[in-house]
């Protein structure tokens, strides 16, 4: 490299600068409303805490916007840490964050003593559990034994189902069976027999589970089931429920119907359901929804719930 | 897209920190802090070690063990690390997932120093290294005075080519809660924010660029032009070419 290059490159770098000094300033006009924190003057319990969660929560309706418009929520800051995995959970017990943003059913909520603040206004859309399935499968036989299913899971449920599986390395399989004998749901019959179906499962052990229960429920009473469980996204498996390669799946309300509706606004569990219904393609159906849900949840250690008495998100608006 | 990443960059409210957001300029300190620490652990383990090894020719196993150390996976390592050592952690620190990015980055950095190092000592002229001991050289003053110097080219490209992997790998330091250019691609990937995500990117290799560049200067002043021979066109003694040449005309 010879003089004039280097002379060159000095001045290439030096005018990128210069330039990037007189740019739009994007920051006035996005930031300047959540500079002040809450109402004139007093600081919120929400301003002394660090929130943490995954990336897209800072800019997702349902996310720090979301908690701002509903509740007049805003964290004294955001640190990113990952979607609702080990770094999360580890910072939230440590004491690099505060508040997190973790599912409901996720077993190291019950593990660490978290506690899930309450969602009285909705901010985040119900995700109730509920089996999608074909119309041409869906007999009187099948949709009794799954709606019975569906009476039975609950939220608590299916957090101690996750911790047999993802943290005592237990058999998804095993752990369904056994779940279905002590909900008294194993019995063997002749009520769905006849009946060919292909119950499918997204890739974590949540919804592993969830086919498992299903199908080892309908094999009891006499369907002949397969299984293809581990398909992955949402993007590749709906379209397998939809050209009838699959015909059973675990879902989740909110989600599915964000999925097939980018315009949903229905945020509680009887209005995302009931929009559901409508928006499924002709081909597939709803069952009963669960009471389970797994959504996104704001958490928060035991000490620290206990020390701005924090029972739900609206509490840390408040100031203390 | 092109012009999208450029007005992402040139967006002055980018560069600064805001409540939920850390600005460019923070971020870019942040990483420049990451890589600068640990380069200079790296340089302060690698180089002694192989210029001592490159001087007795002892230990050479030692070179071929660090080699190896390319393989790890970084983040594999980085993920594994975290594990272990975070949960000792407690409070507003984010120590517990700085150590393990600085160890994976030190370890990335040492194989390329301490190879280059080595070699650069082995490779040194035989002659040159009989010439220095002729003299009357101790060990160390051949080691210091003539090897060393000799092998500062050798030197300079392993650590170059040692920040130029650590500028780029920093960046993973965002697969933990940590700061630094990484964020932007992270980020901007989760959120879709694709001219956030390229403009990180290319953050990242502009600093390279001008790491690299200073590094080359740092090169071009410190490495003997006995060996490089790149002299000054200016100063050539034109009086001693002309004594010469008259030394030439009288002898005829």
């Amino acid at each position: 490299m010879n003089r004039k290059t280097l002379m060159l490159a000095a001045a290439a770098a030096a005018l990128s600068l210069g330039l990037s000094a007189c740019g739009a300033d994007s920051s006035k006009t996005s930031t300047g409303a959540s500079t002040g924190s809450g109402s004139a003057g007093t600081t919120t319990i929400a301003s002394k805490l660090i929130m943490g969660g995954p990336p897209e929560f800072k800019t997702r309706p349902d996310g720090l916007p979301g908690l701002k418009k509903n509740y007049g929520v805003v964290f004294g800051k955001y640190t990113v840490t990952d979607t609702g995995g080990p770094v999360t959970v580890s910072s939230l017990k440590n004491g690099q964050i505060d508040a997190a943003d973790l599912f409901t059913t996720d077993p190291s909520i019950q593990a660490n003593g978290f506690v899930i603040l309450e969602d009285p206004k909705s901010n985040f859309a119900a995700q109730n559990i509920v089996p999608i399935i074909s119309k041409a499968k869906a007999t009187d036989g099948v949709k009794k034994i799954l709606n019975g299913i569906q009476a039975k899971l609950t939220t608590d449920g299916l957090g101690q189902l996750l911790t047999k599986v993802q943290n005592q390395k237990q058999d998804p399989d095993a752990v369904a069976k056994q779940w279905l004998s002590d909900n008294g749901l194993s019995g063997t019959g002749s009520s769905a027999s006849g009946v060919k179906l292909t119950v499918g499962s997204a890739n974590f052990p949540e919804n592993v589970i969830l086919a498992d229960i299903y199908a080892e429920a309908l094999k009891a009473q006499g369907a002949s089931i397969k299984t293809t469980l581990n398909i992955g996204s949402r993007e590749k498996y709906y379209a397998g429920l939809k050209d009838g390669s699959i015909d059973l799946f675990a879902e989740y309300t909110g989600t599915i119907l964000q999925f097939i509706d980018k315009n949903a606004t229905a945020t509680s569990p009887d209005d995302v359901y009931a929009a559901l219904v409508k928006a499924l393609p002709s081909n597939l159906i709803a069952l009963d929804k669960a009471q389970a849900q797994d959504s996104d949840a704001i958490v928060v250690t035991k000490a620290t719930a206990d020390k701005y008495s924090l029972k739900t998100i609206a509490d840390l608006a408040k100031t203390g | 897209m092109i012009g999208e990443v450029f007005t992402w960059l040139n967006d002055p409210g980018h560069w600064k920190d805001t409540r939920f957001d850390t600005g460019i300029a923070t971020q870019l300190t942040a990483h420049v802090r990451f890589c600068a620490f640990a380069l200079l652990v790296a340089l302060i383990i690698a180089l002694p070690l192989g210029l001592v090894i490159g001087h007795t020719g002892r230990g050479r196993w030692l070179i071929a063990a660090a080699n190896t150390l390319r393989a790890l996976p970084t983040v594999g390592v980085l993920v594994l690390l975290t594990v272990v050592i975070a949960p000792h952690f407690y409070g507003r620190t984010d120590t517990g997932y700085l150590i393990p990015t600085e160890i994976v980055l030190i370890v990335l950095a040492i194989p390329s120093i301490l190879s280059n190092t080595f070699a650069g000592v082995e490779n040194v002229d035989p002659a040159v290294r009989d010439a220095a001991e002729g003299m009357g050289m101790t060990g160390k003053q051949v080691l210091l005075k003539v090897e060393l110097p000799c092998s500062l080219p050798l030197i300079f490209s392993g650590f170059r080519s040692a920040t130029l992997q650590v500028i780029a790998t920093a960046t993973i330091a965002s697969y933990l809660p940590l700061g630094g250019l990484g964020r932007f691609i992270y980020d901007g990937l989760a959120q879709q924010d694709f001219p956030q995500m390229i403009g990180g990117g290319v953050l990242v290799a502009g600093l390279a660029l001008v790491a690299d560049l200073l590094l080359y200067l740092v090169q071009r002043y410190t490495v003997s032009r006995g060996l490089t021979g790149r002299f000054s066109k200016k100063r050539i003694p034109d009086a001693r070419l002309a004594s010469v040449t008259q030394a030439e005309v009288a002898a005829v």
